[in-house]
């Protein structure tokens, strides 16, 4: 049953890829509040991509249910899955993603135009974004003249232009050095601060421990732990499946 | 594994690049279709008639003699004549009347000759034996080709009706006389005050042009007495009649070769260019594991060999198979039996185009080939970078919306890739529009030509579209009157005009002039003026090109004509369109004194009153006539050349259509491929499926606009020369109207052909594009 506070609800979410043996996801359930920072975490392969993806609305389970921002989303179609994906989540990658033609304020500003604002209110949000990531004076950079934690903020700024109800991030610090990792951590927290919603996936125990107030272990596709200890989580590296 | 194994291995299947395999075989198989039928043609345009004029020992000229004034002592002194190398003759000729199974058949033309061979005009027998006897007749094929030996003719202009039996059929590249008798008949079909004529036949060793030819006869005629040649006829003429309709869909099948040729070239380098920009962590891997730069250089001509030599293969097929309609046109012309597809150009064309694949294909495999396994593996397939930012830019500024803007700009990414997929959509283009205009220009050389729009009807002989005079029955006063009275009492009829077929003479002109002089006012029935205006004041007359090519007379000068009972002199007051090698002559029959007997009577040209139906007119004038009647209205007959050029047109436009489109696949197709981790970045992002599509669509939209822009005059441009070249060989020139097909708003509507190509090509892969979910484009990596 979805709490109307929850941001996200999984419900016996069963997901198999063309051609594998086990499920990628296997009776996953999972619910997420709104203000809530929670972290993903275990060994590689064991689904917490596919998870994201499935929160994400950018692929749908093969059963169970979806429920984001109050929309159930595992039976919408392209158009509608586009559209909420627009409007209600920003989606951090490990590589950025960011395109590499377009300069860093057409980078931004992108989303919220396929959305449909006006290119004045997207150039507004995205220069006062870009201002806010110490971004300012690169407006007119291409991704490629940008180092690579400068290029994580422009992809943080993009996943923030539509003010989404939720903010999904896959291993955002796992291309970057300790400086620019430590960096987007602090970012990723202020933002939570100001009550954004962050489901974060990595395998970087120490920003889980540090950052999320709740971790989710997924081994073989299901969901085998989840412990909140004084708001932070606790052997984060347990939880990841690494050594601590 | 031996080296080829490995190199197999690592190409992998054809199968598992099903698109492009398709791609390349299409093209191909178009480029080679349209090269074979183009090389065919080529070969059935002219070869035949070479080879058959060598191995005849065709005359180069021949001119008839009034015995009267030169003697065969004479005409045996031109023998040795400076240029002359060899020669046949004198042969007596005579003209007859007869009947042919109790039926009047018309004027024959019969030449005494003891032998079949000759050192000039070899005759070859194709039936029974040659005349040596009395009542003996060997007929010409090409002009009685249905009478068999044992038929019979009755000489009805001789004392005594002397009949004449066929023992045999006989061909000549000179195909001057009707048929052949022995010498010593000429004096038994000789009737009192018809005079008899003598042929000479004559090759020189320098007669490749008409102007060689009016020279050579010249010297001849001038070695003679004064007025001694009556006539004389150039191999040449006979040469052009017969390349026949071959000749004429050359140019255009040509044109369609080339831009085949040149797709096909252009479209196998862009797909083992992409390939091997798609396949360079491939590359650097295949070499990382030992693959020496020539295995991967075979690797990937091996990509394009299998679908290359199929559409090749299958091309050789669909060109043989094209040609067949177009060889039956134009076979019975050669005299020398049906007439097939060469076995060079089977060969030569498939051949060639494998080669200029494999040449288009070994750029870029060559360069798969030199990369080094780092390079290769770091270049990955990003596009390099700094390329396209200006456009993405200026998108940006013009404020379209994002997914049109995108990609607007994208094309810049990779200007090679733009560059091959504005090249296909160009030449598709201007294939189409081309086709349509070419088309539009033979519909209006068809429409002159039979008259269709402006002479619905025609009354003729058996209602076979034949024309009558010599060989046809000839009309009786009460069967025109019985025509003259069915048409008139149909409420329908607006015109009547009797049309009379006869032959003239002009001076200075060799040969006979076909005339046809029209019982009536002609004005009507809208003859193509390609200048001049048509004759509407007496002495008046309008002519074909071949008659101001071979009489170098100009529109607005004068000619004595001899119409055979008198001497007039006329002037040409215009150029009509009427392809034929042979010189024709049309005008008033008051103009053309004599030509306007029934014997001449050939045909009825009915102009109808508006809203009336022409198949019930026909019906009804049939009816009237009665099924006893030799005469029948018919729908003007001919065009049969068109029809088949406009299927040919249709068919190698739609191949070519075809071909550029798929060319517009593959390249969207290898972009999308290039891009799907950036389609699925946009997607995450939250463009919607219809967006995407928008945006790949507008990949090729900014070089299809271009493209067309390019097409739309090139097409213009192609279609005027098509159109000339086609003319030149058919020996006329053209209307000015002809060539205005093009009208600025159905050009402009043309022009978007352009554009609906590239929507076609880009619309599946595009479409493919928009239906993938994002997480596997992002996983595509």
């Amino acid at each position: 049953m979805t709490h109307r506070d929850d941001v996200i609800s999984l419900s016996g979410v069963l997901k198999t890829y063309q051609g594998g043996t086990a499920p990628a996801l296997d009776n996953v359930s999972l619910t997420v509040a709104a203000g809530e920072v929670v972290a993903v975490m275990g060994p590689s392969g064991s689904g917490k991509s596919t998870l994201l993806n499935l929160i994400a609305g950018l692929d749908r389970p093969d059963s169970g249910t979806v429920t984001v921002a109050g929309q159930r989303i595992d039976k919408l179609s392209e158009t509608a899955l586009a559209r909420f994906r627009a409007r209600h989540v920003g989606i951090i990658f490990q590589f950025f993603n960011l395109l590499d033609d377009l300069t860093v304020v057409d980078n931004v500003l992108l989303p919220a135009q396929l959305a449909g604002a006006s290119r004045g209110q997207a150039r507004t949000r995205a220069g006062a974004l870009l201002d806010r990531m110490g971004l300012g004076k690169h407006l007119q950079d291409y991704p490629a003249r940008l180092s690579g934690g400068q290029r994580q903020r422009v992809a943080i700024a993009r996943a923030l232009v539509n003010e989404p109800e939720l903010l999904l991030a896959d291993e955002p610090t796992g291309a970057l050095d300790t400086a620019s990792s430590q960096e987007i951590g602090d970012l990723l927290r202020e933002l939570n601060a100001g009550g954004q919603t962050l489901v974060l996936v990595t395998h970087d125990a120490a920003l889980a421990a540090r950052y999320a107030a709740r971790a989710v272990r997924i081994v073989d596709g299901r969901i085998v732990d989840g412990r909140i200890v004084d708001g932070r989580v606790a052997d984060a590296a347990a939880m990841a499946g690494v050594p601590s | 594994m031996s080296g080829y194994g490995a190199v197999r291995t690592a190409t992998g299947g054809v199968l598992r690049h099903k698109v492009q395999s398709v791609v390349i075989g299409a093209v191909l198989l178009t480029a080679t279709a349209s090269a074979t039928l183009g090389f065919t043609l080529l070969a059935a345009s002219d070869a035949p008639f070479q080879h058959v004029f060598s191995a005849q020992r065709g005359a180069d000229a021949t001119l008839t003699v009034n015995p009267a004034r030169a003697s065969t002592a004479q005409l045996t002194a031109t023998r040795s004549l400076r240029g002359v190398v060899a020669s046949s003759g004198p042969f007596a000729q005579v003209s007859v009347q007869a009947d042919q199974a109790g039926q009047p058949w018309g004027q024959l033309n019969l030449e005494g000759r003891s032998s079949s061979a000759g050192p000039v005009d070899d005759l070859v027998l194709t039936e029974g034996h040659w005349a040596t006897g009395r009542g003996q007749i060997v007929v010409s094929a090409s002009q009685y080709g249905g009478l068999r030996t044992g038929d019979t003719f009755t000489v009805t202009s001789v004392p005594g009706k002397p009949v004449l039996t066929v023992v045999g059929v006989a061909s000549s590249l000179t195909d001057s006389v009707s048929g052949w008798v022995a010498p010593a008949e000429i004096a038994q079909l000789t009737a009192p005050g018809n005079p008899v004529s003598e042929q000479m036949l004559y090759r020189f060793s320098q007669a490749s042009t008409f102007a060689q030819v009016r020279s050579d006869i010249s010297e001849v005629g001038t070695a003679l007495p004064p007025h001694s040649v009556t006539t004389a006829d150039s191999w040449l003429n006979e040469r052009a009649q017969d390349g026949g309709n071959g000749a004429i869909m050359e140019p255009f099948v040509v044109a369609f070769a080339l831009i085949g040729l040149v797709m096909a070239v252009l479209i196998t380098g862009n797909v083992i260019s992409g390939a091997v920009v798609a396949s360079y962590r491939r590359i650097g891997v295949l070499k990382s594991i030992g693959f020496t730069p020539a295995q991967v250089v075979l690797a990937y001509l091996r990509r394009v060999g299998w679908p290359a030599l199929a559409g090749c293969a299958a091309g050789v097929v669909v060109g043989n198979v094209l040609a067949i309609p177009v060889l039956a046109q134009s076979s019975a012309a050669y005299g020398v039996g049906a007439q097939q597809v060469p076995w060079w150009a089977s060969v030569v064309a498939p051949l060639g185009m494998l080669a200029l694949t494999v040449i288009a294909a070994l750029g870029p495999a060559l360069r798969a080939g030199r990369l080094s396994a780092t390079q290769a593996i770091a270049a990955g397939r990003a596009p390099r970078v700094g390329r396209g930012y200006a456009a993405h830019r200026l998108a940006t500024r013009l404020g379209l919306p994002r997914p049109v803007g995108i990609g607007l700009a994208a094309p810049f990414a990779r200007p090679a890739r733009t560059a091959v997929t504005f090249a296909a959509i160009a030449f598709g283009a201007t294939a189409l529009i081309f086709a349509v205009g070419l088309h539009s220009s033979l519909g209006q050389a068809a429409a002159s030509q039979n008259l269709s729009a402006t002479v619905p009807v025609q009354i003729q002989q058996d209602g076979q579209g034949n024309d009558s005079g010599p060989g046809g029955n000839v009309a009786s006063a009460a069967q025109d009157a019985a025509v003259t009275a069915a048409l008139t009492a149909q409420a329908g009829t607006l015109h009547v005009l009797p049309v009379y077929y006869g032959q003239v003479t002009v001076a200075a002109m060799p040969g006979n002039v076909d005339a046809s002089a029209f019982g009536g006012d002609a004005s009507w029935t809208g003859y193509g003026l390609i200048q001049g205006h048509w004759y509407n004041a007496p002495g008046e007359v309008d002519v074909n090109t071949s008659f101001l090519t071979i009489s170098g007379l100009t529109v607005g000068d004068t000619a004595a004509v001899d119409t055979g009972t008198t001497t007039v002199t006329v002037r040409i007051a215009g150029e009509v369109f009427q392809p034929d090698t042979n010189p024709q002559l049309y005008g008033n029959a008051q103009t053309l004194p004599g030509l306007a007997a029934l014997t001449n009577l050939g045909q009825y040209d009915v102009g109808l009153r508006p809203g009336t139906s022409v198949s019930g007119y026909i019906a009804s004038v049939n009816n009237a006539l009665g099924q006893d009647s030799p005469w029948a209205a018919t729908p003007p007959q001919g065009g049969q050349f068109y029809s088949v050029a406009a299927d040919l047109i249709g068919m190698l436009a739609l191949m070519v259509a075809i071909a550029a489109g798929l060319g517009v696949l593959n390249t969207v197709l290898m972009t999308t491929r290039d891009r799907v981790h950036d389609l699925g970045v946009f997607k995450a992002l939250g463009m919607r499926p219809s967006q995407l599509l928008t945006m790949v669509v507008c990949w090729v939209a900014g070089p299809a606009v271009l493209a067309a822009l390019v097409a739309a005059p090139a097409a213009v441009l192609l279609n005027d020369a098509t159109v000339r070249a086609m003319a030149s060989a058919a020996h006329t020139a053209v209307p000015a109207s002809f060539f205005q097909v093009f009208p600025p708003g159905k050009l402009a509507l043309l022009a978007l052909s352009g554009l609906v190509l590239a929507a076609a090509g880009a619309l599946l892969p595009a479409s493919w594009a928009a239906r993938a979910r994002p997480a596997v484009a992002l996983r595509a990596e």
